[in-house]
């Protein structure tokens, strides 16, 4: 483990250098980043323009999910989009060749190899946002469960990296990633909405076999309405069981690989 | 250190023909067509050898070289590197083996050496003190102490190269699989990588696999060849039998004592096949068994001044060997 975050440690130097040659990237990513967050703050404004309460939930407790989820975004951002990013591209051209050859976890090598030092700056941004909705939400929260709702919003970025690597780990076969890559895309808007405003099967799919209103949404109901012990459980056990799952798939992708011609 | 035995990869590829009709019909059916990469290959390796893999494109090198550094399963045999089966990737094999790819980076383009080898520093966890001591050493051998800090993609080709081999070579692997490690360079950076490689065996005794197209490389570093073909391992052992066990022709070159004229090179009727000639000798490719008897001849025949023997060029055997496309005598 302690090897892990040295060689993670080495990752970040070595990634702020990359960082550094690219500039207008660096600025780029800002101006890409806080767009999204206008629009996803603009779309919840008009929705509740026109009424007072979505799925149980007023403006301010909203925006305090909605600030959860550009937590989520930009840590995933900054940790992992990249290299998935770069993923499909690695096994099609065959230069996981090196990423397997080496004496450390495969997954871990692709899956966190590139900090983007250039979406750091974002993740700073969704901080002050989050910091802003949980100082304006009116109700009462103590500080040990700010700090919960925090580390189940870190839980929510891994469960979206999970999620994620599961729709891009059929490229081993299908040679392309796109379509299951646009799918993802499309199921995350799920994500994106308070889970109360989904009924009957559809939520229940949304927790269990595509939990994607594990990511933010449950998290910031925790935050409003207090810890519930068998809430923390399935939590933890539905991002336990996907890691696993990842793990597995993962080893029978490997096994597949049939790199490339030189 | 390396031991192979019955090893075997087939792969399965659509056959699509070209055009749109044919594409769409690819869509509900498509002929599944098998490629044997390697069939049935079975060798050893010991420390300190370097074994040249030969073989023409397309012929199963590289693929055999994945298999043995584990980043592809094989389809059936048996491989043991270091006692491991590669393709299960334990730590303890990847920590002690290399591969270096002539035509893919392993480093990172936009970054320079020094950065790629501090985190290959980490990769393998390798103390500072064997860190620091191991990169002078493959620096200063190979000269490119000053090229630390430039960033790669700044560097020459040659320059290049030395920096993945430094990567490759940092942590001391034990056994090296090195594939087209010369590939595009000019002579003087391929002269000083052979050197390299050969002052490195002397003093770690890895045990090495090199596959090349430059028959120079192979030559100056392999004293034992593999020649596969089609995937099937037709020839293993020392390099100079492949020159007694294909060529069956040796060159004869004869200096006249006066030049000849066009004329008398016209007329004149030599035992062996004219490989060159012109006005002050003639170079004849005579069966091996016949060479005395053809510079008997040759003597009593013409007026000759000299007369030199050599072996065809290994390289010249070999892609006759690989352009008739069968191996006569070969035992696969």
């Amino acid at each position: 483990m302690l090897r892990y975050l040295r060689l993670y440690r080495s990752f970040l130097r070595f990634s702020f250098s990359r960082a550094m040659e690219f500039r207008v990237d660096f600025f780029f990513r800002v101006v890409m980043d806080l767009m999204f967050y206008i629009t996803q703050i603009g779309f919840f404004a008009v929705i509740y323009g026109h009424t007072r309460e979505l799925g149980g939930w007023d403006f301010d407790q909203t925006l305090v999910f909605i600030s959860g989820f550009f937590l989520v975004d930009a840590l995933h951002m900054t940790l992992f989009a990249n290299n998935l990013w770069m993923f499909p591209f690695l096994v099609n051209k065959g230069d996981l060749d090196y990423y397997l050859l080496r004496p450390v976890s495969s997954l871990f090598f692709v899956s966190l190899r590139e900090f983007a030092a250039n979406s750091f700056l974002n993740l700073l941004i969704a901080m002050g946002i989050s910091a802003y909705a949980l100082w304006s939400y009116p109700g009462a929260t103590p500080a040990s469960q700010v700090l919960l709702y925090l580390a189940l919003i870190a839980n929510g970025a891994f469960l979206y990296y999970i999620l994620q690597m599961l729709f891009l780990i059929p490229v081993f076969w299908l040679h392309s990633a796109r379509g299951l890559s646009d799918v993802f895309a499309s199921f995350t808007k799920y994500a994106e909405r308070p889970e109360r405003i989904y009924q009957g099967y559809v939520r229940r799919v949304l927790v269990s076999l595509l939990p994607l209103c594990l990511i933010a949404s449950r998290p910031a109901q925790i935050l409003f309405e207090g810890p519930d012990f068998w809430t923390l459980v399935h939590i933890t056990s539905v991002t336990a069981l996907f890691f696993l799952v990842l793990l597995l798939f993962w080893k029978l992708a490997v096994r597949s690989y049939s790199s490339a011609s030189s | 250190m390396i031991h192979v035995s019955n090893l075997s990869k087939t792969f399965y590829v659509h056959k699509k023909e070209a055009g749109l009709r044919a594409s769409l019909r690819s869509l509900f059916r498509r002929e599944k067509v098998e490629k044997h990469a390697v069939r049935n290959v079975s060798f050893d390796v010991g420390p300190g050898e370097i074994v040249g893999l030969v073989g023409a494109n397309g012929a199963g090198k590289t693929t055999l070289v994945k298999m043995l550094s584990g980043i592809v399963h094989p389809s059936s045999g048996e491989a043991r590197v270091l006692g491991f089966e590669p393709w299960k990737r334990s730590n303890a094999l990847r920590q002690q083996i290399a591969l270096i790819m002539g035509q893919k980076a392993s480093l990172w383009w936009d970054l320079p050496a020094a950065d790629c080898f501090l985190l290959l520093k980490e990769i393998y966890s390798i103390p500072t003190a064997t860190f620091d001591r191991r990169l002078r050493f493959l620096t200063e051998t190979l000269q490119v102490a000053e090229q630390l800090t430039t960033q790669l993609r700044r560097l020459s080709l040659g320059e290049r190269m030395k920096m993945e081999l430094i990567a490759t070579l940092l942590h001391a692997p034990r056994v090296v699989f090195l594939d087209e490690p010369t590939i595009g360079l000019d002579l003087a950076a391929q002269r000083s990588i052979r050197e390299f490689l050969l002052q490195y065996r002397e003093e770690h005794k890895p045990a090495m696999i090199l596959t090349s197209h430059y028959m120079e490389d192979i030559e100056t570093l392999c004293e034992r060849i593999l020649l596969i073909q089609e995937g099937s391992l037709v020839f293993d052992g020392p390099l100079v039998d492949v020159m007694h066990r294909y060529s069956p022709h040796k060159v004869l070159t004869a200096y006249f004592q006066n030049p000849w004229t066009a004329a008398e090179r016209k007329q004149a009727i030599f035992p062996g096949e004219v490989i060159e000639i012109d006005q002050k000798h003639v170079r004849l490719r005579v069966p091996r068994d016949e060479i005395s008897k053809c510079t008997k001849e040759l003597l009593t025949r013409y007026a000759v001044a000299d007369i030199s023997i050599e072996e065809s060029e290994i390289g010249d055997v070999i892609e006759e060997i690989f352009r008739e496309g069968s191996l006569p005598g070969s035992q696969p």
